[in-house]
């Protein structure tokens, strides 16, 4: 849940909320059916959203080995089931405490950084070809700060088994 | 081809299986704080800490740190079995099989959520067989602050331990740099036990871990 939210049912031991904070908790709650109705259509077009993006992938990266383009995919749908999450709940720490670093640091090893620019430029295409104004404007934030997240990815590191 | 379909097992990915939001569970109600699996987890107060330490001194003396060193030993085997245990139940994959960025991040993850501080591995020194393990906050040395030499002895032995059963060999660990003498964060280095022996008495010349690893 948002942090600021959060805080707010933490609150109860001390005092009443102020109408400030209810206007917090307002402005989420009357948001939550558009939240619900663009996670339910990234849940569903999950799998035609990411097949085109691998088809396209496999286009730009015909000398790629199948198994880093697999790998790279699978990354970006956890990212993808991590953000629809956040969107949800409006709380971009989870997508950064659960997995950003997490994958940034295995994508440095990987050292995938010209995929994994690609494959979220593709999918940004397809996001913006399948969901709404609305639901896009919702999950756009998210996808946005895994992306800057990837495209900082430190140095390559060698790591020897 | 790619199929995504087929890229989803179950229609689950395995990700960061010791996210503190995923790991910390339990029944609180009933006094219960599990990890994800239903193992029991525990919330060690410092100040019993303080006491095993106050206690240990009182009785052993200047042993007090062997003993807590054998203390980690036994800490690291177990910790080990049960923590190849959860990542082959969770990612399906034995640890042997595991990509070695995979097996760290889950042990630097597993560190943080468990309240044990921040832990890196070092790699640099591998060509000379050596890997140098740094931590950050440890909760074992508040109680042992303005030493003389290092003092992570239950960190120094779960590490002996756990990289030992890692690597199927006898190896050792000698603290180089402790946070109780004022350092930023603790060093070790760890490998062949007869290898790290030299470091021991460099350590108690005083010589810093910059000077030890130049003369390694």
């Amino acid at each position: 849940m948002h942090p600021t939210i959060e805080s707010l049912f933490d609150a109860a031991e001390r005092r009443y909320l102020e109408q400030n904070e209810l206007d917090v908790l307002t402005e989420y709650v009357e948001s939550l059916p558009d939240r619900v109705d663009a996670y339910r259509c990234l849940r569903d077009r999950e799998v035609a959203i990411m097949q085109s993006v691998a088809d396209q992938l496999e286009i730009q990266f015909s000398t790629e080995s199948q198994e880093t383009l697999e790998r790279c995919l699978r990354n970006a749908l956890l990212m993808m089931r991590h953000a629809a999450m956040s969107m949800l709940q409006n709380d971009s720490e989870l997508l950064d405490q659960q997995l950003t670093v997490w994958l940034t640091e295995t994508n440095a090893v990987y050292n995938t950084r010209a995929i994994d620019t690609a494959l979220y430029s593709l999918l940004n295409q397809q996001l913006e070809a399948t969901l709404t104004p609305t639901q896009l404007k919702l999950i756009h934030p998210y996808i946005s700060a895994a992306e800057q997240a990837m495209n900082a990815q430190s140095e390559p590191i060698t790591v020897t088994a | 081809m790619i199929s995504i379909s087929d890229l989803l097992v179950d229609n689950q990915i395995p990700s960061n299986y010791f996210s503190s939001k995923s790991y910390v569970q339990g029944d609180l109600e009933l006094g219960l704080l599990e990890n994800r699996r239903g193992d029991r987890l525990l919330a060690l107060p410092s100040t019993l800490i303080e006491g095993m330490y106050a206690g240990l001194k009182q009785e052993t003396g200047q042993a007090a740190g062997m003993v807590l060193f054998n203390c980690g030993c036994w800490w690291g085997k177990n910790f080990y079995a049960r923590f190849c245990e959860e990542l082959t139940e969770y990612y399906k994959v034995a640890v042997a099989d595991m990509p070695m960025i995979e097996f760290l991040q889950n042990l630097k993850q597993c560190w943080i959520t468990h309240g044990w501080g921040r832990i890196e591995l070092d790699q640099g020194l591998c060509d000379r067989g050596f890997v140098v393990v740094k931590t950050w906050n440890s909760p074992f040395i508040q109680f042992a602050e303005g030493a003389t030499t290092p003092s992570c002895y239950l960190e120094s032995g779960v590490l002996t331990s756990f990289f030992s059963n890692l690597t199927g060999r006898e190896l050792g660990c000698v603290q180089t740099a402790c946070e109780s003498m004022g350092m930023d964060h603790n060093q070790f280095v760890i490998g062949l036990s007869k290898r790290v022996e030299p470091i021991q008495e460099m350590v108690q010349q005083g010589l810093s871990h910059d000077d030890i690893m130049a003369r390694l």
